[in-house]
């Protein structure tokens, strides 16, 4: 059951435990974007303010870069195995022309993935924005105030070395549960959904829930 | 020697073919590649949508080059 009188002195407590996010990044390839100026999502609304834009911490690309590096030099190795040797010169040229295209594609594609499936906390709402296959978009919201238990997920040596894990939140929305996957600094994030959460009930209590 | 015995025709005609058909397939990716980025940056603008963009119609721009200049040279 909410409060129905909250001294001024505790109001004034959690104004101030509410302003702790403060800062803003002009970098669009940050992967934690506090209050980004130029960032906006489709639905949001006219007053709706992006608190906070996530995506997967960088060093979650190592995998895919490092995959592309092993692609890119592939064909010098392979000149020493007759694979495509018994191909005309013009035939093995447009075959290693196919191929690079086939690395740019894998190369924009995976940075697409992780450019665009970001996560949004704004001063309403948390909302997941997935893009699942090439074109397929699926993104999900839980208000602020259907927040029931936030849970940050933080292990292995690389995850404590880099400072990131997940963030799972519980809600109690249609969608019960929202995850951040691989997001940096995930005990600030933590933090930022717990005073935004006392900021809502605070709006709630003085009736200026929009 | 290079005569395909029952269909008398070239063996490097027929992978020709299949070397301009997969291009072709490249080029209908790229397409699709367009379609996803205009779904992507219709759904966030974060920043950088503007040469995102652009790359992605270079990409198609250059495999259909590709696919010319296979049909030119092989």
């Amino acid at each position: 059951m909410p409060d129905v009188f909250i001294s001024q002195k505790k109001k004034e407590e959690i104004k101030v435990a509410t302003s702790t996010l403060k800062g803003h990044t002009h970098n669009p390839l940050a992967s934690y974007c506090p209050n980004p100026e130029d960032a906006r999502f489709v639905g949001q609304d006219k007053e709706e303010k992006i608190v906070l834009l996530l995506r997967r911490h960088p060093i979650t690309n190592v995998g895919w870069i490092l995959i592309a590096i092993l692609m890119i030099f592939a064909p010098i190795v392979l000149t020493k195995f007759p694979l495509i040797t018994f191909l005309p010169d013009r035939f093995q040229l447009v075959a290693m022309i196919l191929w690079y295209l086939v690395i740019i594609a894998f190369v924009y594609e995976q940075f697409l993935d992780w450019y665009f499936n970001v996560f949004i906390i704004t001063d309403e709402r948390v909302i997941d924005v997935d893009f699942i296959n090439l074109i397929y978009r699926e993104v999900t919201d839980a208000n602020i105030d259907r927040i029931q238990d936030v849970t940050v997920q933080m292990g292995g040596v690389i995850r404590a070395l880099f400072n990131y894990g997940n963030v799972i939140i519980q809600t109690a929305a249609e969608i019960p549960l929202i995850e951040f996957e691989s997001v940096p600094k995930p005990d600030e994030v933590a933090k930022v959904l717990r005073e935004l959460r006392v900021e809502e009930e605070l709006e709630k209590i003085e009736g200026r829930v929009r | 020697m290079d005569i395909i015995p029952v269909l008398g025709i070239s063996v490097w005609l027929v992978v020709k073919a299949f070397f301009l058909f997969a291009i072709l397939l490249y080029i209908v990716f790229a397409l699709v590649v367009i379609k996803q980025v205009r779904l992507m940056t219709d759904t966030l603008e974060i920043g950088l949508e503007e040469i995102i963009r652009l790359v992605a119609y270079i990409h198609l721009a250059f495999a259909i080059l590709v696919f010319v200049f296979a049909l030119i040279t092989l």
